[in-house]
């Protein structure tokens, strides 16, 4: 007999929302976190697509600590004097809030508080060790020696999951799976980000970014996101470049994005609050591990549930959902009192019909585009040079937009059919 | 008998993160996690020594907001046996005075005593009353500042930090004494502990409880109020780059600018 019949590693919104599901379905849960309080040790962006909460949290909206509503989405190149953006701004996202930016400090304390009036147990400020095993089974955790018992474990780690790797149900994370974010949080007046954003009330903008001027080839992209007085600002750096420059520092990359002609106005005057930095997990639908087995269950970053194709940035909408089919096929298979490998395999079921998996699956392939010379040099060097023949006038007579695109075509060393392949590919794979 | 040792303890924002707003000159609590504080835990490890030496039962004891919960079930899973937070809006903006009465009516309200154990001060506000407050009130002896705590037949023997040397003071039981920040190594909690922590659970009074009046405590009952604080200006240093080789033209510079003093052993 187990003494509980879940216990859940991490408690971000993956752990959480399992713990919730569980708890709520009659579970004894126990829902353990390093991090005191929960959040304290996380790292996010801060957008959160919350959809996926109202069958845990019907009120979300309303009682979760949320910071303003997306109204105003900027998708960006940025080189090292210009910005070419696609400014989407819509009073469509009043009526339906989709995404939200908050704190994870505040959000996840928030979603650890719900677990625990949902019934399970909170325990904060305690490290898992290590899982405990018996016939090739997981059956609880160990800390400092001592083993707790449990029918299922919910392995919800993040990107770098100790725990599942020392196990050896994960690999490593490698270049190819995760990249790096480095954060900031900057405090501001709420009426001077109305200001510079151009909100008003509780709309908020968020910015992703393509950062095109680093040199010696590292690929990076910002984000920037507005709370309710505070922005957060940060860059998501690829490893691979990174590594092959082997020059270039990672808050060199923050600072060069920070201070960007036209980033550094939004945060002028702002007390830096919060300075982080944390794994992205990034990998594709390949480098997905399997993510259950006997005794046990993966889910968020733990398990690879991330998304980005270069135009979002999600990971929190597929932690929450992952967190939450697990814990529907935990209580299932409490029913059946079976959490075996075939019984859990369930979770397998409900995950391939959901985003989480048919979003990586219809996007195979997105990260050779995403990190890719054509989308952070080619495309925004070629926008640049077009823009500033087009847009401007300089007393000479005007050409055609064909003229313009072949001629700055030539000055930036792309020939014209490799444009059209390299175009037609990424349209595609995005 | 076994011995009864109270611990007192209070939940604190944690000092690394103290936050003070511009405007208001207020503490701003709602970015600061809060913490035992730091010395208090020395107390509770003092405490729990004892008991894994001679055997006591620990009670650890505190006033505060209901958010205080996560130091109690803290102190149970280091190894205290009970906790009692004395918990009551009426509490609310106390100062040093009726904060030292609540805990000492609480700690007459729980019975039997022999050692009564706090830290030598909170870093939120650095008074160091409340410790020697719960003795007057109590009107027993009290030991101060001490680095060790020892108990044998009705004795406790202590030792003090002074500024030169260590005093070694013996005092029959009952007794107060408070321990110096950093004066021991705060045992770990585990999983396990913390989780039979969270079962027990911990007890909380209200002053109907702990039998005391609304208007002797809280704000009501505090004799000092905060008018104004005002934050220091840090003061401009000069500062400047040396190279290890002109490190004796340094020293005769600060020589003849009298900051260092020449001295020669007779």
């Amino acid at each position: 007999m187990s003494e509980f019949d879940a216990i859940v590693v991490g408690a971000g919104p993956a752990g959480s929302s399992s713990a919730i599901k569980m708890a709520s379905g009659g579970l004894n849960v126990l829902l353990v976190e390093r991090g005191d309080p929960p959040g304290s040790k996380n790292v996010s962006g801060g957008i959160l697509w919350g959809k996926d909460l109202s069958s845990i949290i019907p009120d979300w909206e309303k009682s979760a600590p949320l910071e303003r509503y997306v109204e105003r989405k900027v998708t960006s190149f940025l080189t090292h004097d210009s910005e070419i953006a696609i400014d989407f701004k819509t009073k469509k996202f009043q009526q339906d809030k989709t995404g939200y930016s908050v704190l994870r400090t505040r959000l996840d304390g928030y979603l650890a508080r719900k677990a625990q009036q949902a019934g399970a147990m909170l325990v904060t400020g305690v490290t898992v060790d290590s899982l405990a095993m018996k016939d090739g089974k997981v059956v609880g955790v160990i800390n400092e020696g001592e083993t707790i018992t449990s029918d299922v474990v919910i392995l919800a780690e993040g990107p770098n999951p100790r725990v599942a790797i020392s196990a050896g149900l994960r690999e490593k994370p490698n270049d190819k799976t995760v990249a790096v974010g480095v954060k900031q949080v900057y405090k501001l007046p709420e009426n001077v980000i109305n200001d510079r954003f151009n909100l008003r009330g509780n709309a908020g903008f968020a910015g992703e970014y393509v950062i095109s001027f680093l040199p010696n080839n590292v690929f990076a992209g910002g984000f920037l996101y507005t709370n309710k007085d505070t922005i957060s600002v940060g860059v998501v750096i690829n490893l691979e470049t990174l590594r092959k420059d082997g020059k270039t520092h990672s808050f060199d990359i923050m600072e060069q994005f920070v201070q960007h002609p036209y980033i550094a106005p939004f945060l002028e005057g702002g007390q830096l609050q919060e300075y982080s930095a944390h794994f992205v997990y990034e990998g594709g639908y390949e480098s997905l591990p399997k993510p259950y087995g006997n005794g046990y269950m993966m889910v968020g970053d733990t398990a690879g549930f991330s998304f980005s194709n270069g135009m979002i940035l999600q990971g929190m909408n597929y932690a929450i959902s992952s967190g939450i089919l697990a814990g529907e096929s935990a209580i299932e298979a409490k029913k059946d009192n079976d959490f075996s490998e075939v019984s859990l395999s369930r979770y397998w079921k409900k995950l391939e019909v959901s985003p989480a998996i048919l979003d990586k699956k219809n996007f195979r392939g997105i990260n050779s585009v995403v990190w890719s010379g054509l989308v952070h040099r080619t495309i925004p060097a070629l926008l640049e040079t077009s823009l500033q023949n087009m847009l401007y006038e300089t007393g000479a007579p005007k050409k055609h937009l064909s003229q313009i695109l072949l001629k700055s075509m030539s000055s930036t060393g792309v020939s014209s059919k490799d444009m059209m392949i390299q175009g037609y590919r990424l349209m595609r794979r995005m | 008998m076994v011995l009864e040792i109270i611990v007192m303890v209070k939940q604190v924002p944690d000092s690394q993160e103290v936050v003070i707003d511009p405007v208001t000159m207020n503490l701003n609590r709602s970015l600061t996690r809060n913490v035992t504080n730091r010395a208090d835990e020395n107390a509770l490890e003092a405490a729990l020594r004892l008991k894994d030496s001679v055997g006591a039962n620990v009670t650890v004891v505190s006033m505060g907001p209901p958010q205080a919960e996560t130091t109690m079930i803290e102190c149970l899973a280091r190894g205290a046996d009970r906790a009692i937070l004395a918990s009551d809006r009426f509490f609310g903006g106390a100062d040093t005075y009726p904060t030292g009465l609540t805990l000492a009516a609480t700690i007459s309200k729980i019975g039997k005593f022999d050692i009564i154990i706090a830290g030598e001060e909170t870093s939120d506000s650095s008074t160091g009353h409340v410790g020697p407050g719960v003795a007057e009130f109590l009107d027993i002896d009290q030991v101060t500042y001490t680095s060790k705590v020892e108990y044998k037949d009705g004795y406790v023997i202590a030792e003090r930090e002074l500024e030169d040397g260590t005093e070694v003071v013996k005092v029959p039981t009952p007794v107060l004494v408070t321990v110096l920040l950093n004066s021991n190594v705060p045992r770990r909690q585990t999983l396990r502990r913390k989780i039979d922590a969270i079962r027990k659970g911990f007890e909380v009074w209200d002053h109907d409880r702990i039998g005391l009046q609304p208007e002797w405590v809280g704000v009501r009952g505090s004799p000092t109020i905060v008018r104004r604080m005002r934050p220091i200006k840090e003061r401009e240093r000069a500062a400047k780059k040396i190279e290890l080789s002109a490190v004796g033209d340094l020293v005769k510079e600060l020589y003849e600018k009298n900051v260092l003093k020449l001295e020669v052993d007779s």
